[in-house]
């Protein structure tokens, strides 16, 4: 089936003029919204790995008709941050910051990426922008994304000017239980010269519901943008995590963590382009599959021809606890630059018996010494992250889910 | 005869390459596929019904499917031009099923092989030689002694006729059928030469078999077909070379490999090639696995414009084994895409995967592997290693390995790593008096070891001498 045919007749240029007139918008902005809704007859499903004969990932059956209900959206949001940096609501920021905002969105995620993104920017109705100015370091930054209705479009812009630094922590979760939700969110960083933005995201949405999302950041000279991605909600995600490392000696890091239970299937992305000289990439991943889900694991490194002297390392592990499972793994090197040192390693396995023979023999039952070596399992990931608050969070979601398993 | 072939000899003295020879053809199919070519092809070889349908079959599919396009970063093959390639040239050779006396050949088809070394080698250290000028094999021999243990190596043509009832069973049936990919049914059409082998239970053939083929016409499609019968407890090592001179025009070699390991069974399956620079090289070779079987796949590509080739191995039968060894070796103008396939369906089964590229002079080369773990096959393991070696910045390097994992019980590990080739490793070699070139020759030649040691010394000796021959002058 053509993504074309998906655009559904409850769809109409009325609902993106409304979303728009109520937030106010310039005429620019609705501009970007009409162009991204028309595109939606041309446009494709994102790319999923294909190998003859099967997607890894199949978009296609998600019902748009009824999940996207665009002018009944409701959350409950959190956007708290510092004083010396600005974190606004996306109506406040249309207001304060048109500049910005007409300098940086859609620069980084062209909203005519595919179906799901132009989607995403003609129907987002809540968003946050952060502004930090130069030589400010702004500490905790939180986002909290409660979904209230069927569907909920998110966009947020983090924009870092010259040696300053930011963390972020944005979390996603399901309010009133719905049947089926849909949730997508386009997350924009532009890191300035010499600045550092962490980005964590613990998505945690309900099991009845579906989630896109594209996060990309650009560095400039010195930056680093370093990523947290923790994935444990929803029935089926597709999450793409990246860094296009433009400016010389920049860097980024993507840490993953998810955990799926049940039929949920996880399609995640982490991808780097080294687009300059002496930049460094490190991606790590770690996850758990149990009963009937599936993890779908897609890593770049993309080493273009005038990125010299970089380093990009990549590592994606996934355990298996049961025998219906399934995990797929391609972790992709592009390299036209000879001057790089870039390698990759993927494991797939299960329990170590041995290990599990040796905490039984100690007298620890078999589930608690299962769940403690799965626990292990996911240390060296949350060992990478700097912020407490999530390691702790993320530690006590794997640790309730694990106590669930019969 | 249709009034489809022509009799030409072409006298064609551009684009002259080592030691191209004139085309000497007695019997030529026109350009492009069609079923009066194919009908020509079959009747010309004297081939039973059965096999004259199974081709028209297969062209049937062939027309029916698209040409892959879909894939991430694959090659460029918008150059080949399947309807202008000249399918089918039978050389001028007496005997229809090949000579078994190199001084019975016309002269400059025994001066290629010469070239070449293949009558020296047959002489030193090989079981038989079969040997393929364009369409057909010209040259076939097995030594008696195993002959007489019932070991069967002939042409594949001949294969059809003496053995009907191994081919019928075995020919594109289960292992490559032609629906399997747009060049598997391409090849099922116009399949022309290659070898058979069957090796009876318990017998083990102690030196390698081999077979070299080689393109010496301008614009002509090879289309080889080998089949590898090993009974149960058997063993064999088949090694096949390939080699075409330059020409203007592309030509297109599309061979397809097929090979039954029976149970407890060991093949060994090496081929060399060094196709000219236009050539489009586009094969499927398969092997499957009965219980405890092993299957080692040892390749070395180094010519070709483009290859696409992935050897696969299906894991069938509980407890056996795959290995890949390969390496690529791209320059100018060369994209070789390859890697290779492994399916574990059966529990205990393992397989491990090395693979190392050398990129240089604007070459691409690619990894694209795929291991798949079914759901019941436990207790597998795994081991992918892809390691690329880069000489500039012009030349391009990437690796895609897929890993599609159904099972809990398992084990899986893929490593790759890219760089490129030490100042310090160098510095030393040039300290130690080396002058660059032959410091740089010397790291390939130890980057590639793990390939040469499990080749018979020819190979390893011939292969080593292809590479000296690409890395010469090339090298800033």
């Amino acid at each position: 089936m053509s993504a074309g045919t998906q655009v559904h007749a409850n769809l109409t240029e009325e609902q993106v003029r409304e979303i728009s007139g109520d937030l106010d918008e310039p005429e620019w902005l609705l501009e970007t919204r009409l162009e991204a809704l028309e595109a939606l007859e041309e446009l494709d499903m994102p790319d999923v790995i294909r190998t003859p004969g099967r997607d890894w990932t199949n978009l296609h059956d998600l019902d748009f008709e009824s999940l996207v209900d665009p002018l009944n959206a409701a959350e409950d949001k959190d956007q708290v941050g510092p004083e010396e940096a600005e974190v606004l609501s996306w109506s406040d920021a249309v207001q304060e910051h048109e500049d910005l905002l007409k300098e940086h969105f859609g620069s980084i995620v062209d909203p005519k990426e595919n179906y799901l993104t132009a989607l995403s920017t003609a129907l987002f109705s809540t968003g946050t922008v952060i502004y930090v100015p130069e030589g400010v370091d702004a500490e905790d930054v939180a986002i909290r994304t409660e979904q209230n209705s069927r569907s909920l479009f998110n966009y947020t812009l983090v924009v870092t000017e010259e040696s300053s630094s930011v963390t972020i922590l944005e979390r996603q979760s399901t309010g009133a239980e719905q049947d089926e939700q849909y949730y997508s969110g386009v997350v924009e960083v532009a890191a300035g010269e010499n600045s550092y933005v962490q980005y964590g995201s613990l998505q945690n949405l309900s099991e009845e519901a579906y989630n896109f999302t594209v996060k990309r950041g650009v560095t400039d000279t010195y930056a680093t943008i370093d990523w947290i991605e923790g994935n444990l909600g929803t029935q089926l995600t597709k999450t793409e995590v990246s860094t296009e490392l433009r400016g010389d000696s920049s860097e980024t890091q993507i840490v993953g963590a998810f955990y799926g239970h049940n039929d949920q299937h996880f399609d995640l992305d982490a991808k780097v382009w080294h687009r300059a000289e002496h930049t460094t990439a490190d991606l790590i991943t770690r996850g758990v599959i149990d009963d009937i889900s599936r993890s779908v694991y897609e890593g770049v490194q993309d080493v273009g021809a005038d990125a010299w002297d970089t380093s990009s390392y990549q590592r994606e592990n996934t355990l298996m606890l049961s025998d219906e499972s399934e995990a797929d793994a391609s972790p992709q090197l592009i390299i036209n630059n000879h001057d790089t040192e870039a390698s990759h390693s993927a494991t797939v396995g299960q329990i170590d018996e041995e290990d599990l023979f040796y905490m039984t023999s100690r007298g620890v039952d078999p589930r608690s010494a299962r769940n403690m070596l799965v626990e292990g399992f996911f240390v060296p990931v949350l060992e990478e992250i700097d912020v407490d608050e999530l390691r702790d969070d993320l530690s006590e979601l794997i640790g309730a889910r694990l106590r669930q398993r019969e | 005869m249709s009034s489809d072939q022509d009799h030409l000899q072409e006298t064609d003295t551009e684009a002259r390459f080592e030691f191209k020879k004139e085309e000497n053809s007695a019997v030529r199919s026109g350009k492009g596929l069609t079923e009066e070519v194919i009908r020509m092809i079959s009747d010309d070889k004297d081939e039973p019904d059965w096999m004259l349908e199974r081709r028209l079959r297969a062209l049937e599919q062939y027309h029916n499917m698209p040409m892959p396009s879909d894939w991430p970063g694959m090659p460029d093959l918008s150059e080949l031009d399947v309807e202008e390639i000249i399918p089918y040239i039978r050389p001028d050779v007496d005997k229809r099923e090949g000579v078994d006396d190199w001084t019975e050949l016309p002269d400059e088809i025994q001066d290629t092989f010469d070239k070449l070394g293949i009558p020296e080698a047959e002489k030193n250290a090989l079981s038989g030689v079969g040997a393929q000028y364009e369409s057909e094999v010209v040259y076939q021999n097995m030594q008696e002694q195993w002959e007489e243990k019932g070991v069967i190596f002939c042409n594949m043509d001949e294969a059809v006729r003496e053995h009907p009832e191994l081919v019928k069973e075995h020919f594109m049936t289960t292992c490559v059928p032609p629906s399997d990919n747009k060049f598997a049914a391409l090849h099922g059409a116009v399949w022309s030469g290659g070898s058979f082998v069957y090796v009876p239970e318990d017998v083990t053939v102690e030196m390698p078999v081999q077979a070299y083929f080689r393109m010496n016409s301008e614009g002509m499609g090879q289309f080889e077909h080998t089949l590898i019968i090993a009974e149960e407890g058997s063993e064999v090592h088949y090694i096949e070379g390939c080699s075409a001179p330059k020409y203007g025009t592309h030509n297109l070699h599309s061979g397809g490999v097929e090979v039954f390991v029976g149970e407890d069974a060991h093949v060994q399956y090496s081929t060399v090639q060094n196709w000219s620079k236009n050539t489009f090289n586009l094969n499927t070779k398969r092997a499957i696995c009965e219980e405890n079987g092993t299957m080692e796949w040892v390749s070395g590509s180094m010519g070709s414009k483009v290859t696409m080739l992935y050897p696969c191995t299906i894991l069938k039968g509980r407890g056996s084994t795959d290995t890949h060894i390969t390496i690529a070796l791209a320059g100018e103008g060369q994209d070789i895409d390859t890697g290779a396939k492994v399916y574990h369906n059966a529990p205990d089964t393992s397989s491990t995967i090395e693979s190392k590229s050398i990129a240089k002079d604007g070459g691409r080369t690619n990894y694209r592997g795929l291991v798949h773990i079914a759901d019941g096959a436990e207790g597998s393991s795994t081991a992918v290693e892809c390691d690329a070696l880069m000489f500039d910045n012009e030349s391009t390097s990437d690796t895609m390995p897929y890993m599609e994992i159904e099972e809990s019980k398992v084990d899986v590990a893929h490593e790759a790593t890219v760089g490129k080739i030490g100042d310090e490793d160098i510095f030393y070699l040039q300290s130690r008096g080396l002058d660059d070139d032959d410091a740089k020759k010397m790291i390939v030649a130890g980057f590639i070891e793990p390939i040469t040691e499990e080749l018979p010394i020819e190979y390893a000796v011939e292969l080593n001498r292809l590479i000296e021959l690409e890395m010469e002058g090339s090298l800033g």
